[in-house]
């Protein structure tokens, strides 16, 4: 595909604004990255957004583009409440979809004698996926609760504790769920997957702080150098993903209705003030606060994980959560656009919220340096911490990357991973992985995804995060 | 449809970068929506160790035959998720433009003799092709992983 690419900085790209966009297309990425993003549809899908009806300033996407479902993966489009649109497609299927990051007291050379272990035990009380003993089986009335309260819910029945609410993203609680616009499927689905890892690119990871970019960052974050760390990386499980199915029909048919020109079916959505976008809205808001409770509940059983293979006391472990980040996510935020205050329906698809220092919504321990941001990297290499930055704020409706984006299909990473033992490889680099089955850690080889850093280096040249820490594995389980 | 042993022939992985597909070929209708079912619980797991021990009756209805196809696959994968069964024998009664009635077979879920690959989050519409090439159907399919 040949595109019309301008460059505006050395980290900033545009597809100028053309027929029916109402907006440019801008791409965040180095020029090194350029040939390969602009290898197939990821940039026409970004042009494709900037179609829709009410979007503001520029359909953007960040380093780690690359093509999805209608919107591309690593987008941010933002729309007038008024004039604009709200989509599922824009959200994703795994809504809420995000990581959190736990730190602990522990050192790497605490717990090496016992890492395998640990890994073991967590492989052990974090379930995963179908049929997998210890998820929390919450019946129907029950789970309305988890929908409007989040995270909230899961520390009322024990797991965890106050602290990690003001730790998390909306204190892992959005406001205006409205369970009665969710279906019994989606209940059904999501009736016994409270606690649960699922399957994919999800997993939880142990490593190690290895380092660190930002001093008073870290301090302020409570990280310090070789200090243990447990990344949950995971969202809204059968819920979530039933929920976007159903209102995919929804808005197949809001088109329609509401005569919406879309460039590519997929982009379907309906006007934000219309009852079909506040029904998905007050849907979709039930799975983010599923997503809450889910990673609230992993993190309460990690922690457990951590006394039983160390026989330590928790008071001794640590891990308090340092932040959690949603990066599949469609919410109501206030910002400046040409000078004014709007507020405005911002889509996240594969993109972090990353607010800059002394923004209302972080909590106040961490007004000085900004909102933390967790960048997964894959199992092999390494994952970041970043903060969020005022040039965020004015550019990309405080938004950066998510993650590392794959390099190689499923097909190609299996054949990339045939006739070898990844588990054996990954233990010889000093890596435990455990997983469901042995084509899913196949799957996930570390030359199967984009380096993360060429990712994260992008955003930090660009502006929109700053780089705080580097975390590197030391155990991993996947579904 | 009777129960391949392996890969069989009229079944291909497409190549996705972010999720994956199958591309299902079948000389008739019933046995397109027969075998895109049988690829998709290939996906999920070892179909080799299913057993067929219950059988159902399911009717789908959809708004055209690509939707059809997507409504489907995403019953079998919700009575999988819901109900913990795996599915390895689907026998197609009757298919029209928008509805279908099938006859499926298989079991319920043992962690000691099965083994779950993946989940599937959802069948999506994403490059969904339906096609008819004088007796030859072709399909491919790409589900979020």
């Amino acid at each position: 595909m040949q595109y019309d690419v301008r460059k505006l900085t050395d980290y900033l790209w545009e597809l100028p604004q053309t027929g029916g966009m109402r907006v440019p297309a801008r791409i965040y990425a180095t020029e090194k990255m350029l040939p390969q993003i602009l290898g197939d549809n990821a940039p026409q899908q970004v042009a494709n957004v900037a179609h829709l009806p009410g979007i503001v300033k520029a359909s953007l996407a960040m380093p780690d583009i690359h093509w999805g479902y209608g919107f591309p993966i690593g987008g941010v489009a933002a729309f007038d409440l008024d004039s604009g649109v709200v989509s599922p497609g824009g959200v994703g299927y795994d809504i809420n979809c995000g990581v959190r990051l736990l730190a602990s007291k522990l050192t790497r050379e605490q717990i090496a004698p016992r890492i395998r272990e640990l890994v073991n035990q967590l492989f052990r009380d974090v379930p995963t996926g179908v049929g997998a003993a210890g998820a929390l089986r919450v019946p129907v009335q029950e789970l309305k609760c988890v929908a409007e309260r989040g995270a909230r819910w899961a520390v009322e029945h024990g797991f965890g504790s106050e602290s990690d609410l003001n730790h998390i993203e909306e204190n892992g609680c959005i406001t205006d769920a409205n369970p009665a616009q969710v279906s019994q499927r989606a209940w059904e689905r999501g009736r016994e997957q409270l606690g649960t890892l699922g399957s994919g690119n999800h997993f939880l990871e142990v490593g190690y702080v290895a380092e660190i970019y930002d001093e008073d960052a870290v301090r302020v974050l409570g990280l310090f150098p070789n200090q243990i760390t447990v990344i949950i990386h995971c969202g809204s499980r059968g819920f979530g993903y039933q929920i976007c199915s159903d209102y995919l029909d929804v808005m197949d048919r809001a088109v329609k209705k509401y005569g919406i020109l879309l460039p590519d079916r997929q982009l379907a959505c309906t006007p934000v003030n219309s009852p079909e976008g506040q029904n998905y809205l007050g849907a979709m808001r039930c799975a983010i606060n599923y997503a809450f409770a889910n990673r609230q509940v992993i993190a309460h059983h990690a922690r457990k994980a951590f006394e039983k293979a160390l026989g330590l006391r928790m008071a001794d472990i640590g891990l308090w959560t340092v932040y959690e980040v949603a990066h599949n996510i469609a919410k109501v935020e206030t910002h400046t656009v040409d000078g004014r205050e709007m507020a405005l329906c911002v889509h996240r698809k594969g993109a972090t919220r990353a607010f800059a220092p002394h923004c209302k919504e972080i909590p106040s321990e961490y007004q000085a340096v900004g909102q933390p941001v967790l960048i997964p990297g894959d199992m092999g290499r390494y994952s970041y911490v970043l903060t969020g930055t005022g040039k965020a704020m004015r550019e990309t409706f405080g938004s950066t990357c998510h993650g590392a984006g794959r390099a190689l299909s499923r097909t190609k990473a299996k054949k990339a991973a045939a006739g070898r033992n990844i588990i054996r490889e990954m233990d010889a680099k000093g890596i435990i992985v455990r997983g469901q089955s042995r084509r899913t850690v196949d799957e996930e080889i570390s030359e199967a995804y984009k380096d993360v850093s060429d990712v994260v280096d992008a955003c930090a040249l660009a502006g929109i995060s700053r780089k705080v820490a580097q975390l590197k594995p030391l155990g991993c389980i996947k579904g | 449809m009777d129960l391949p042993r392996e890969t069989p022939d009229w079944l291909d992985f497409v190549d996705h970068t972010a999720d994956a597909g199958i591309l299902v070929q079948a000389p008739d209708l019933k046995e397109l929506f027969a075998r895109s079912a049988w690829g998709m619980f290939s996906l999920i797991t070892e179909m080799n160790a299913i057993r067929l021990v219950d059988l159902d009756r399911i009717r789908v209805e959809a708004s055209d035959r690509p939707a059809l196809m997507v409504k489907w696959l995403s019953e079998l994968n919700y009575r999988h998720v819901t109900e913990h069964r795996l599915f390895g024998k689907f026998d197609i009664v009757e298919v029209g433009e928008e509805w279908l009635v099938a006859e499926v077979g298989g079991e319920k879920f043992d962690p000691v003799r099965h083994q779950i690959f993946t989940e599937i989050k959802a069948v999506t519409f994403h490059g969904l092709r339906l096609e008819r090439d004088n007796d030859a159907w072709e399909a491919q399919i790409i589900f979020d992983l």
